[in-house]
């Protein structure tokens, strides 16, 4: 699926897209995701896009990575959020969605202060809606994206 | 494993254990029900809200993982709040070792929103506002007529729901203990994961 991605002035940006892959099977250079973020019937929605640089490889048992975890758990629940996955070590990013009008919801993403973040505006058929996480594990099921939350 | 106390007991030992400071003696107090959740019982799949008012179902929420699930009286309550300061002290191992944590209460989600915040927990908080499972669990504390208040009542679960141990917290010291808890939560999955015993190669 593919959906054009905007700024908030309405500028485009770029796209987003995503493939349903088996395991090992990831197209180089994508990130994996909680595959219930993603919903060809969604809404649409805010998205708040915190990407790690590309030269930078950072351990999703990084402290602050496990302290952005538990800042998603301890606050207000959104819509979306999954970490995305580079490798089985390493963190991606994370990315964080709303369906409501305006993103005031994403003001303060936990993973915006660990990786630089975009605010992106998206049509219908892209991102759905994820229960909250249960809490309070912030370790991953078997190299999945957090928080899919089981084996 | 704890059994469930009766509650025949003279009403100045009641009066010990609630938890709203008014004096006890002379208020009604029904018999042991036999449908308290005991071990080897496996609890029904309950649906209520959560902290934040979205339906929850029990089984989403445990997933394949073992369980703690608390029923406690409120945030008024002195000894909820002393346990509950042990209980985030044990997040802090929950939260690696693929292990639940959920607690209800007959609060409504906005306040047990707050109280979650106040103490820092940072597990799924269930809201029984109606009283509906209260009633099924045969959880409710008659010796408090003010709140009418769950029986504080620790049940550690296996995945399936099947309960490893039921503590019963009327009298404080009846409550589990950290230790008591990662005891059971050893077991547990021991118990369901199949590479306990780390495989050879």
């Amino acid at each position: 699926m593919t959906t054009p991605a905007f700024r908030a002035d309405g500028a485009q940006l770029g796209f987003l897209a995503t493939w349903l892959v088996g395991a090992g099977r990831k197209p180089v250079g994508a990130l994996g995701i909680d595959a219930r973020a993603i919903d060809p019937h969604g809404e649409p929605a805010w998205i708040s896009l915190a990407l790690a640089p590309e030269r930078m490889r950072v351990l999703f048992d990084d402290p602050g990575v496990c302290q952005a975890m538990r800042m998603v758990l301890a606050g207000s629940p959104v819509d979306v959020i999954s970490t995305l996955v580079r490798d089985p070590s390493t963190i991606g990013g994370a990315l964080t969605a709303t369906h409501a009008p305006t993103p005031d919801a994403l003001a303060d993403d936990p993973f915006a202060r660990i990786f630089p973040r975009t605010l992106l505006r998206i049509d219908g058929g892209f991102v759905g809606t994820m229960p909250t996480p249960a809490g309070p594990g912030v370790q991953r099921y078997a190299g999945a994206p957090w928080p899919w939350d089981h084996f | 494993m704890v059994e469930y106390l009766a509650h025949e007991q003279d009403s100045y030992q009641q009066g010990n254990a609630g938890c709203d400071g008014l004096p006890l003696r002379g208020r009604g107090t029904s018999s042991l029900s036999t449908q308290r959740p005991a071990p080897g019982d496996h609890l029904v799949d309950f649906e209520l809200p959560d902290h934040h008012g979205n339906r929850r179902r029990l089984s989403e929420l445990v997933g394949g993982d073992p369980a703690i699930l608390q029923f406690y009286r409120g945030f008024w309550c002195p000894k909820d709040q002393a346990h509950f300061r042990g209980l985030v002290q044990l997040q802090d191992s929950v939260e690696v070792a693929y292990t639940r944590m959920i607690s209800v209460s007959v609060d409504p989600p906005e306040v047990e929103a707050a109280f979650r915040a106040g103490v820092g927990a940072r597990w799924t908080f269930l809201s029984d506002a109606s009283r509906e499972l209260q009633v099924q669990l045969g959880l409710l504390e008659t010796t408090d007529t003010v709140h009418r208040p769950y029986i504080p009542t620790v049940l550690t679960l296996f995945p399936n729901l099947r309960i490893h141990s039921a503590y019963n917290g009327y009298w404080f010291w009846g409550r589990p203990t950290n230790a008591e808890l990662a005891a059971d939560l050893r077991a547990i999955t021991r118990a369901i994961r199949a590479d306990w015993d780390p495989p050879e190669r």
